[in-house]
């Protein structure tokens, strides 16, 4: 196994005097929010990459496939125990948090999706993932060309979250920022007796590029967040004590505060289950992680509410599924074919898309579930639909977008 | 069976980050940030950077003179760091004695271990060395913490890293091999003869050896050889036979009849070898010592010359790293790299000579966790892949706040309040005042980044204090004191203090 754990981490977040001092950081800068979406109008795209190979089939159970219980003695998760079953498929009953967002109709899943050149590295299979531009010589991110391509500019057009490192989606020109949190995003020892911020703009205005453009990101991101970490943010939810738990809350944070925000990425991890992935009860892996992942999106669109959903998407992509046939730990080793869920107020759910090539041997790619639809295809079916996108080819270049009616047009 | 290898996204992936803006590697090699000092350009990066006391006596060595003392790293007195590291007992425990003392699943072996190497990195003088056990630790790549590892991980760190770290690399991967720490991360001590777990077979040769070039029946065969290896009730390792597939195997250009179950260990041992000894495995080394030592875009003349060392010389570390430092495309790297927020950190606590706390680890907590906000804590990325060494992995506006964060509240002896520092600061890093703030930056900068600064930046870091260059100082400003933490900050904020 390898853990990215969303539970155990117990991560001290505070920069003391970072924290002690953001108050003062207000003087000279004017609280008014001036970058309310200049330059797009569509859905903020929240993008959760599941780290690890999350298991699809685990998760959307296709509980009519009997090959599915043929290939997992031991792990396969039962028909009697699955939740919003329909005949076909059913969901893992540590989803139940979800179910009232799924019969509600603002949850789907689409089943059997992957990428165009399959890799069983996860490496280099995030690597092409989040690229999503195989074969060509682009180079940058998804997400920094779906930016480009709407036009949303402004210091916080595109936001990570969770984490302090720059997240490789936003990878290429347009400008992004990383915040481990909203509340540590903070400038220690700035006041206007020591305009700190001010003499690091100066040295940096004239530094090599390499250099600079971080330094100018926070620079910018920093006076936009400033009036938003003055006011402690009140959830409209109760949000799990988890690492995407607190990540979600700063993103609905900003999507609230109207700061301009079209994107937004999350990871959240520990899906590498080759080992002890477990039964659908509680205290099993399987079980915990997916009950942490449902609590904090239930939280997330609880907070958001009915009103805030409605120009919210959020969708999961993870670098591959699981093999279909359980291994001798009572795991899963990696393999392709995979589920995403899609979350919002636009979205046509509680039902699970589709084109289902089936669990039996010779469906099967080298023992894994195949791909029919490529991720590519239906988050370009989102793009359009609900991020204001026209022709995918800037994003997702010789991509045509799933017609799957996963979402109401905006 | 289809063959998963995908070398186009394995070659993307590479030029992703390198595509990404914040790439150090456009930085010119004779640096006009940091000048032409060589030696200090060998202590920037062999080191976790200078300190006065480091950069006088490598000044007097010369740079063979400074290899040849830090490649002995047993005839270096460290007894000041050692009596840190006793601290913590747990950080380098065997196995018996962590499930002797800590209640099962513990992380207090973590806790310590983490910050041991905090600690060895600020304060051990055994830099080089310390400087190859985190590469090897972040190559061989065990997460700490991660909950299974919880009794093995500190052992692992001394009987595999630590013990191999300047030794060969062979017989550091078969330490790997053989110990529950890998085991148990990647899942091998849980494979079985019907069917073999592939995660660490898979591992094993795309992350420790010979890359992405395997195929998926390669894993396959791999993963069958590699059953038996496991761990027993008692936490060590155990070769256990009933549980070893037999059967020819041909696996990268490894062949091996693997005919008995008993011999199912010296099969795995010696595919573990035939994988250390292959040229893909050395010259990803090589790759990997370069991005490490000398630039994000590996030399290629360096990477040919260190793959052929590493081969002439059967795996051993220590021919190819004196080779590495030696070479005219190491000297020709001046400010080619870019700090880490672990390094900005501990190179921060070296340059203004600040000392470990008298007692306890209050101190050793506080900079542990300000590396683990930065996403920078010694082991903890998650994936077995090890940190990523390139400056566009790391150029982030958060990760750019939390260094000048951590610059201030060093310089000011905010937080950690505990450590050691010099009764006056800017008088340890100034002894003699000069006459104006602009000489005062000047004299600063080449103390702790050792180049000035260029002529704006000066004025920039004077701006704080509502200073010009031309401002005259005299000792009896009684402004300065005041000012000095902003000043120190801002010039350890300054761009070139982040080239490494």
């Amino acid at each position: 196994m390898f853990d990215f754990d969303c539970r155990e981490k117990q991560v001290r977040r505070r920069t003391l005097l970072g924290g002690a001092l953001a108050g003062v950081a207000v003087a000279g800068v004017s609280t008014t929010m001036a970058y309310a979406a200049p330059g797009y109008t569509g859905d903020t795209l929240v993008v959760l990459s599941l780290r690890g190979g999350f298991d699809g089939l685990s998760a959307i159970v296709p509980i009519g496939d009997a090959d599915y219980y043929k290939a997992r003695p031991s792990i396969g998760v039962p028909k009697s125990q699955v939740i919003a079953g329909d005949g076909t498929f059913g969901l893992h009953p540590a989803l139940a948090p979800l179910l009232p967002l799924w019969q509600g109709g603002k949850l789907a899943a689409v089943h059997a999706v992957g990428q165009p050149n399959p890799t069983r590295s996860h490496f280099a299979a995030m690597d092409a993932m989040e690229n999503a531009a195989p074969g060509t010589s682009i180079r940058t991110g998804w997400l920094d060309r779906m930016l480009g391509v709407t036009g949303a500019s402004g210091p916080l057009a595109g936001v990570s979250i969770g984490n302090a490192m720059p997240h490789r989606l936003y990878a290429g020109a347009t400008p992004d920022v990383s915040m481990a949190s909203v509340d540590a995003f903070t400038l220690a020892g700035e006041s206007a007796k020591r305009p700190r911020a001010a003499a690091l703009r100066a040295m940096y205005a004239d530094a090599p590029a390499a250099l600079a453009g971080q330094a100018l990101a926070a620079d910018r991101a920093l006076t936009a967040t400033t009036s938003l970490r003055a006011t402690a943010y009140t959830p409209a939810a109760t949000y799990p004590a988890t690492e995407l738990g607190a990540a979600l809350k700063d993103v609905a944070r900003l999507i609230k505060a109207k700061v301009g925000l079209a994107t937004a990425t999350v990871d959240c991890g520990d899906w590498d289950m080759h080992e002890g992935l477990g039964t659908g009860v509680k205290g099993q892996r399987m079980y915990d992680n997916l009950t942490d992942l449902a609590l904090a999106l239930a939280a997330f669109t609880a907070d958001l509410g009915d009103e805030g959903m409605k120009s919210v998407t959020l969708l999961t992509v993870s670098e591959f599924g699981r093999r279909v046939a359980e291994n001798g730990s009572h795991g899963v080793d990696h393999g392709h074919g995979n589920a995403m869920l899609v979350l919002g107020g636009g979205v046509r759910g509680g039902k699970v898309f589709t084109k289902w090539p089936g669990l039996s041997p010779g469906a099967l790619v080298a023992g894994d579930l195949a791909a029919t639809t490529d991720y590519r295809s239906v988050i370009g079916e989102i793009l359009q639909k609900r991020c204001g996108v026209g022709s995918l080819a800037p994003v997702f270049p010789d991509v045509a977008p799933s017609s799957f009616g996963l979402t109401l047009a905006r | 069976m289809t063959t998963r290898r995908t070398l186009l996204a394995a070659g993307a992936a590479t030029a992703v980050v390198a595509a990404m803006p914040a790439s150090a590697s456009a930085a010119p090699s004779a640096s006009p940030l940091l000048g032409d000092d060589q030696i200090a350009h060998l202590l920037r990066r062999a080191s976790f950077g200078p300190t006065a006391t480091s950069l006088a006596e490598a000044r007097k060595l010369g740079v063979d003179g400074w290899l040849d003392q830090q490649l002995t790293p047993e005839k270096i007195s460290d007894s000041a760091c050692d009596g840190l590291i006793a601290r913590l007992p747990l950080a380098g425990a065997s196995i018996a004695t962590v499930r002797a003392k800590l209640a099962k699943h513990s992380y207090d072996g973590f806790k310590q271990l983490g910050r041991a190497a905090v600690a060895r990195a600020a304060w051990s003088n055994r830099q080089l060395f310390e400087s190859t056990v985190a590469f090897w630790a972040n190559h061989l790549h065990v997460t700490a913490p991660s909950s299974g590892v919880w009794d093995s991980r500190m052992d692992y760190d001394t009987q595999v890293l630590r013990k191999h770290a300047f030794g060969r690399f062979a017989d550091m991967l078969k330490a790997s091999m053989r110990h529950p720490a890998m085991l148990t991360f990647l899942d091998n001590r849980s494979s079985t003869k019907a069917n073999p777990n592939e995660n660490y077979a898979r591992e094993l040769m795309e992350l420790h050896t010979v890359g992405l070039i395997y195929t998926e029946a390669d894993v396959a065969a791999a993963a069958r050889l590699l059953t038996g290896l496991t761990v027993n009730a008692g936490g060590t390792y155990v070769y256990d036979g009933a549980k070893h597939v037999t059967g020819a195997v041909e696996i990268i250009g490894f062949k091996h009849a693997n005919a008995t179950a008993g011999g199912g260990e010296a099969a795995a041992l010696a595919f573990a070898d035939h994988l250390a000894r292959h040229p893909a495995t050395a010259q990803r080394i090589a790759v990997k010592l370069c991005q490490r030592f000398v630039a994000d875009e590996a030399p290629a003349s360096l990477v040919t010359k260190l793959t052929k060392v590493y081969l002439d010389n059967d795996t051993a570390i220590k021919p190819v790293l004196r080779a590495l430092f030696t070479s005219p495309e190491f000297a020709a790297s001046i400010g080619a790299k870019t700090r880490t927020p672990f390094e900005d950190l501990i190179a921060s606590i070296r340059a203004l000579g600040l000392g470990p706390e008298a007692s306890g680890v209050k101190a050793l907590d506080a900079l542990y966790n300000a590396t683990v906000n930065a996403g920078n804590a010694p082991f903890r990325w998650a994936p077995p892949n090890g940190y990523p060494d390139v400056a566009a992995a790391w150029s982030s506006p958060s990760g750019f706040l939390l260094k000048c964060n951590n610059h201030l509240n060093l310089a000011a002896g905010w937080y950690p309040s505990q450590l050691t520092r010099p009764a006056d600061l800017l008088k340890s890093l100034v002894p003699t005042l000069p006459a104006t703030y602009g000489a005062l930056v000047d004299a600063l900068a080449v103390r702790l980044v050792g180049a000035k600064l260029p002529a704006a930046h000066t004025a920039a870091v004077l701006s704080v204090a509502g200073k010009l260059p031309t401002s005259p100082l005299t000792a009896s400003d009684k402004s300065l004191a005041g000012h000095a933490p902003y000043l120190i900050a801002l010039v350890l904020d300054s761009p070139s203090f982040q080239l490494r």
